[in-house]
């Protein structure tokens, strides 16, 4: 019985130990139904759909870095109150008008006139990972002439039916490499035919197969290439 | 790269790479240090922790070797005239070298990685992936040069080391690297990448002064130079050439004509070449006035 008495002491005592540390754990923010990132509140509820579905406004407009440099950015406020100072139809809605609360300042005097609207990331990449938005687009928007919504979707997903940008890919490593592993088409000589260059996107020699016409390369096999 | 690719072709990943299937192009990256104009100022090392991203880890953990300064300025003392005067710290007679990763082309480093954490790339530099990292600090242990420095502890959240407001000045381009992962010079691979990526976009390759790294771009005789060493144009190529040091050789023509390099003038060497990493970094030996 004594015996008994002290096992069940002992496990009380494990579980209200291991109860405790597990509170004592930071909580992590609560996921996606599909577990791809983090959920995110943003302050506003962005209406995408609206945007680039109904009104088909090009992602590049809002977003215009993606085109010139490594990150996209998000739109100044100075972007929207640009539009939408014009557009009297939906001025009075409640989102517009929390919109030009930040433009304006609002009326209990918590948020001073001209404050950024207080955007929060949705696909954000680890610390570690160099990931580059103007090669992208230089390739499938500029060169390979795609619509530029589509370009966008193989990593953000079909954000034109979505609201608020919700993540939709992985975003892993093995993920991109499922991309980046594919067959490109390159030059004997091991460069790519965009540009020109002599430039291996493999570390081996990409050799040709036997019917001599496409020439594997793997994806860019230097870690340095996206790892920082 | 994939694990499946980083695996089959382990060997390739280790090759020492400038032969004749896989020759270094369109790059590889090369350095020369001009001793002789090197006052031992440490800008180079200050902007190194700045563009990098480095802690300063304090007085008490610097004295346990904990300092992560990538880019050190070894002291030298000339024996005969310091101690002479009976000082602990002779105050002439200084001799300066800027000491940071050699990107060997045979690197030991890599050869003893169990994770491949560090490998080659193409352009012929020492990558090292911090989130690839384990710490088992083997890599540190087979260094000859002893660069590579490793994070005891977890630095962002350390006190005193970037304080609150300081978070700001974190250089974006590069990771805070946490706890328990080995970190070394890079070359300023940020910097590499952005100006290979603008030259890509407009086809052509990375002309030669278009990277300059942190402490190359500081140093206030220019005694760093940094380049292409492919480029026959590039300032680097022409130093190497002109001071008849070759990557794939592990005897230079200097080394031929005894100390000082007699009377052909050279002054080029690498540090350890003996030990065959066929190291990425030239020094131009300092003119001693024994010497003129």
């Amino acid at each position: 019985m004594h015996r008994f008495l002290r096992l069940s002491v002992l496990l009380m005592g494990l579980f209200s130990a291991v109860s405790s540390y597990a509170t004592d754990a930071p909580q992590s923010a609560p996921m996606t139904p599909d577990s791809l990132g983090p959920l995110v509140e943003q302050p506003i509820e962005f209406p995408h759909n609206r945007h680039a579905k109904d009104m088909q406004i090009d992602c590049m407009y809002c977003h215009t870095y993606a085109r010139r440099s490594a990150v996209a950015g998000i739109p100044p406020l100075r972007k929207c109150i640009g539009c939408h100072q014009s557009i009297e139809t939906v001025r009075e809605t409640p989102r517009i008008k929390k919109l030009f609360e930040y433009w304006e300042g609002s009326k209990d005097g918590k948020i001073a006139a001209k404050t950024p609207v207080p955007w929060k990331k949705v696909h954000d990449l680890p610390d570690f990972v160099r990931f580059n938005h103007e090669r992208h687009i230089k390739r499938f928007i500029e060169q390979q002439n795609r619509p530029t919504q589509e370009a966008c979707g193989y990593c953000h997903g079909d954000v034109k039916e979505m609201t608020v940008a919700r993540r939709s890919k992985a975003l892993s490593m093995g993920w991109c490499a499922g991309c980046h592993e594919k067959d490109h088409p390159v030059t004997a000589e091991g460069g790519t035919p965009i540009g020109n260059q002599a430039y291996w996107y493999s570390f081996q020699k990409p050799v040709a197969n036997a019917s001599g016409s496409a020439i594997k390369a793997k994806g860019p096999n230097d870690c340095w290439q996206c790892h920082k | 790269m994939s694990v499946s690719n980083l695996l089959e072709n382990w060997s390739q990943f280790r090759h020492f790479h400038p032969v004749d299937d896989k020759p270094h192009d369109p790059y590889k990256w090369a350095m020369s240090i001009d001793l002789d104009a090197c006052t031992g100022c440490n800008a180079c090392s200050v902007a190194c922790y700045a563009e990098n991203n480095l802690p300063v880890v304090g007085k008490d953990k610097y004295a346990h070797g904990h300092s992560m300064h990538w880019m050190r300025i070894e002291r030298y003392w000339d024996e005969d005239v310091g101690v002479a005067g009976g000082r602990e710290f002779p105050d002439q007679g200084a001799q300066f070298l800027p000491m940071m990763c050699q990107q060997c082309e045979a690197a030991p480093c890599e050869t003893v990685c169990p994770v491949a954490a560090t490998n080659h790339t193409a352009d012929g530099l020492n990558s090292q992936i911090y989130n690839r990292c384990i710490g088992s600090r083997y890599c540190s242990a087979n260094c000859p040069f002893k660069v590579r420095y490793f994070n005891w502890y977890d630095y962002p959240t350390t006190d005193n080391v970037w304080p609150a407001e300081m978070s700001q000045q974190l250089n974006p381009d590069v990771t805070v690297r946490g706890k328990g992962v080995m970190e070394k010079c890079t070359f300023c691979v940020q910097r590499i990448s952005a100006a290979k990526v603008a030259a890509k976009g407009e086809g052509r390759i990375v002309h030669d002064g278009e990277i300059q790294t942190a402490c190359q771009q500081v140093c206030p005789t220019s005694a760093i130079s940094f380049g292409n060493l492919v480029d026959p144009e590039s300032r680097v190529h022409k130093q190497w050439k002109a001071q008849q040091v070759e990557l794939d050789k592990e005897a230079q023509a200097k080394d031929k004509h005894g100390e000082e390099g007699g009377s052909s003038g050279l002054r080029g060497y690498r540090i350890l070449e003996e030990l065959r990493p066929y190291p990425s970094v030239m020094y131009l030996e300092r003119v001693r006035e024994s010497a003129v």
